[in-house]
């Protein structure tokens, strides 16, 4: 499906249309009613990029502020690593004009300028790469960065990127901010479908448990409200915290041995001190050396690679299993 | 102070560690803890006991009573019953050199005890420095002012150091703050015992010189005492022994202050008596403190500054009913 | 006996000296009193007795040894000083307060014995606070805690006693209680040095009277000789007359009104 004006038209041909700033693309009825109106749309018009049509581009964003674009966006500041992955992975890489300093992929991403933080970004830098459209991360902390944006007429879109379910709404959003929906659908169908595909494969006959070990000082972990939670579930294994509900609960030491996880997941400097720390060994799983090493800026973010991310975790759970001492 | 009470202070503090090594997340047994202590059960017993519990309770005890000497030591010296170890820039000057530690990006497990410690030795010497320049070298109420400048400056330091630092800094940095007896391994904790011990003993040594040091500057002089160098001397071991504390366990507050009116309340006078009755019932509070601070909001751990901040606040109202 | 002879003592950042050139004598066996106006240097000259302040020039003896270059611990155990303020942060049982008036004679580690406690209980006796030993030093009346004091600097063990306006706050029986306690003393054959404003009582009980201006000793001797208006008035500045009491027979001080 191509632009907004199409979209007029067919709503002209059939009378009624599912409105598409809910996130309904996944479900069946829509699926049809979609099917059914494309066969409808070819009689509207020809297909392409739709930039030509000029209608106002209108989402209503995460901070309930309303995004209107007359155009689709050219000169875009990303502040947010999952949304530059993103604008890469729909071919607009060429529009992001700035980027925050910890996005680093894809690669080419690194030409894109560094225009530093992405929280409580630095409003005069983001404003002098003259930008017609900013994605910012949806943070209270960013609320006065928005505000200064719009008074020097640069319009925002504010979306959180928190969870898996978050992408495919933010690829939709993207993908209609620069005017280009069908490349957008096709990402998030294939983001999904590599998902699936982990969540599919055979199980083994217990679910491993793991502990997250995300910082020293205080001892910090992934709770239920965390995206590396929901990673950690579609590889098929189960978080020990997982029934704290916030997404980075703090927790002593003697906790993680009283919950005795299979194994421990840390980065490569962490799991290096965990070894040679004397207090960790009080928990099994260090003793037992069943520390896997997993890199959270590669495998963190719930960016268009999540699917690479959970299959990565699960051969690393699966070998670590096979290999692992009674 | 009568036998009775002494025994009383004594049974505190085993009893403290005694919870101290007992309670916690994993159920062990009491005899099983016993056992894991000197080696025999579960490895995960032992593990816990003694690797997790045990240096808890022990760098606990070291910090209450460095802290309950240092502010037993220094409320005679200086003559003010608010006086305590925080108040001379120690913790300020500990807090700029563990920041610089953590902005640094050292992660060495005794980069922050030696950091901590040089900060807060170095503030020690800025006090005095401050004071000499204020030509009052001795003179108790220009230590304690320029402890309070050189405690702003301090903070000042901190706030830029922060404020240009990457989220897991700030982290960090806030946590050591906060204080904790977390984490401390047992090499560490013997350089802080072996510290915090010849500092006590130096304290207990010239405890005569407190005593005469309350009576007041030309009183003491009369009575023998070098006013100007007997009270930077313990000046200096007081707040010394403070730093080594903050080294350990990052800023546990209240405890300088209050232990030490809390002894004289048991009825201990000379200043010898009152210095070990602040050791005994300033690891006793820190222990239990930290025995609070694991357990009430479990699996999560309150900061020990917290919760020992929380015991100074019925102080605080005590003495105030007490004063009006 | 106290000796001093020249003492120039400055004050760091003050104008004048606060001592310029004093000399006298204390005897023992006697009360000697130092008497002058507010700032004369009264008090400098019990703060330099203790080591606070230093000697420009001159010197001060206590019997043989020489203020400056003396071991503080081993001159307290001859000379005890009674200040005119003592400040005590944590109120103290007395008899610990008293047993502080020991602690030069032991160190650090070396403890106190029970003729330590001994020597507290009889100098308590001779003070009359014998009563008030069991009491907190924050209980006491102005006059118990002069006492107190007095039987802390006796418990020293010295024979030099230098007291410093030790009358204040004390009402009439108690003061003369006190005078007549330090000429006792002084009758046993201690040194004793008092530094007083109150001119009639000094007249009274004190055999060498020292009066001292502006750092400067301008007349030292029997209170019949420095008793005397012509010698007062210049010094205080003040009308004065003196006049002699048959029933006390010591001359009496008595301010003129100027209006």
């Amino acid at each position: 499906m191509a632009t907004d004006a199409r979209v007029a038209c067919i709503r002209r041909v059939l009378g009624s249309f599912p409105d598409w700033s809910e996130p309904v693309v996944f479900s069946a009825p829509a699926f049809r009613i979609v099917a059914a109106a494309t066969l409808v749309a070819s009689a509207c018009g020809t297909p392409g990029d739709g930039r030509s049509r000029a209608a106002t581009i209108e989402i209503v964003d995460d901070f309930g502020d309303t995004l209107r674009l007359v155009r689709p966006a050219a000169r875009i500041v990303s502040l947010n690593p999952v949304i530059t992955e993103a604008l890469f992975a729909l071919g607009a890489g060429a529009r992001v004009v700035g980027r925050t300093h910890w996005d680093s992929s894809p690669v080419a991403a690194l030409a894109v300028p560094d225009l530093g933080d992405g929280m409580q970004p630095n409003v005069e830098a983001v404003l002098a790469t003259r930008p017609d459209l900013i994605v910012l991360y949806a943070s209270n902390g960013n609320r006065a960065a928005a505000a200064a944006f719009h008074r020097a007429g640069v319009p925002t879109l504010t979306m959180h990127t928190d969870r898996v379910a978050d992408l495919p709404r933010a690829l939709q959003w993207l993908g209609r901010a620069v005017g280009d929906t069908a490349t957008a659908r096709r990402v998030a169908d294939s983001v999904t479908r590599s998902l699936d595909a982990v969540r599919a494969l055979p199980k083994g006959a217990t679910r491993a448990t793991v502990f997250w070990h995300v910082w020293d000082a205080p001892v910090i972990t992934i709770g239920a409200g965390s995206y590396l939670n929901e990673l950690v579930d579609i590889a098929g294994a189960r978080n020990v915290f997982g029934d704290l509900q916030r997404p980075s609960p703090q927790v002593t030491m003697e906790s993680v041995a009283q919950r005795n996880p299979d194994f421990i997941l840390a980065g490569p400097v962490a799991a290096r001190r965990l070894r040679a720390d004397a207090q960790w060994q009080a928990v099994a799983a260090v003793r037992k050396h069943h520390i896997l090493v997993i890199d959270t800026a590669v495998v963190g973010r719930p960016g268009v690679r999540m699917g690479e991310a959970a299959r990565f975790l699960r051969a690393a759970l699966d070998s670590a299993t096979r290999e692992r001492r009674p | 102070m009568s036998l009775s009470r002494w025994l009383l202070l004594a049974v505190a503090l085993v009893a403290a560690c005694a919870a101290g090594l007992a309670l916690g997340p994993v159920p062990i047994a009491p005899g099983d803890v016993v056992r894991a202590l000197v080696g025999a059960g579960e490895p995960q017993a032992i593990a816990i006991v003694r690797d997790l519990r045990l240096s808890r309770v022990v760098l606990a005890m070291i910090t209450g009573a460095g802290l309950g000497m240092s502010g037993a030591a220094l409320q005679g010296t200086l003559r003010n019953a608010l006086a305590e170890p925080y108040l001379l820039g120690v913790s300020g000057g500990a807090a700029v050199g563990a920041v610089l530690a953590v902005v640094a990006g050292l992660t060495a497990a005794v980069a922050l005890p030696v950091a901590a410690f040089a900060g807060a030795a170095c503030a020690v010497v800025l006090v005095l420095l401050v004071a000499r320049a204020a030509r009052g070298r001795a003179d108790p109420r220009i230590l304690l002012m320029a402890g309070v400048v050189v405690g702003a400056f301090a903070n000042a330091a901190i706030m830029v150091l922060l404020a240009g630092a990457g989220e897991g800094t700030v982290r960090s940095a806030l946590w050591w703050m906060m204080g904790s007896v977390a984490g401390a391994d047992w090499a560490t904790i013997r350089w802080l015992t072996l510290y915090a011990l010849g500092g006590g003993v130096a304290l207990v040594a010239v405890a005569r010189d407190i005593d005469l040091l309350a009576l007041g500057e030309d009183a003491a002089a009369g009575l023998g005492v070098h006013v100007a160098g007997a009270t930077r001397r313990i000046f200096l071991l007081a707040a010394l022994l403070a730093a080594v504390t903050v080294a350990g366990a990052g800023l546990v507050g209240f405890v300088g202050l209050v232990v030490p009116a809390l002894a004289r309340a048991l009825g201990v006078r000379r200043a010898r008596e009152v210095l070990l009755a602040s050791a005994v019932l300033g690891a006793a509070l820190v222990v239990g403190a930290d025995v609070v601070a694991r357990t009430v909001r479990a699996p999560a751990e309150l900061p020990l500054g917290a919760v020992t901040a929380l015991i100074g606040v019925p102080f605080f109202l005590v003495r105030l009913r007490r004063v009006s | 006996m106290i000796s001093v002879a020249n003492a120039v003592v400055r004050y760091p950042g003050a104008r004048d000296n606060a001592l310029d050139g004093a000399s006298f004598e204390a005897r023992p066996g006697c009360v000697t009193a130092v008497v002058g106006p507010n700032g004369s240097g009264k008090s400098t000259v019990v703060r330099t007795l203790v080591g606070q302040v230093e000697l420009a020039s001159g010197s001060m003896r206590v019997g043989a040894v020489d203020v400056a270059s003396a071991d503080r611990r081993a001159l307290a155990r001859t000379l005890a000083v009674v200040t005119q303020r003592e400040e005590l942060t944590f109120p103290l049982p007395v008899r610990d307060y008293v047993m502080l008036g020991r602690y030069p004679h032991h160190g650090a580690w070396s403890a106190l014995g029970p003729a330590d406690a001994t020597l507290v209980d009889a100098a308590a006796a001779r003070t009359g606070a014998a009563e008030l030993i069991d009491r907190r030093t924050d209980e006491l009346s102005g006059g118990e805690w002069q006492r107190v004091r007095l039987a802390r600097a006796l418990a020293q063990g010295g024979d030099v006693l230098v007291l410093d306006e030790p009358g204040t706050f004390l009402d009439v029986a108690h003061e003369m209680a006190l005078f007549e306690l330090l000429d006792t003393l002084a009758r046993e054959g201690r040194t004793v040095l008092l530094v007083s404003h109150q001119l009639n009582l000094v007249a009274r009980f004190a055999a060498h009277i020292v009066l001292l201006d502006h750092g400067r000793v301008v007349a030292a001797g029997s209170p019949a000789d420095v008793m005397r208006g012509v010698v007062l008035e210049p010094v205080y500045h003040w009308p004065l007359v003196i006049s002699r009491d048959p029933a006390v027979g010591a001359p009496v001080l008595v301010p003129l009104r100027k209006r």
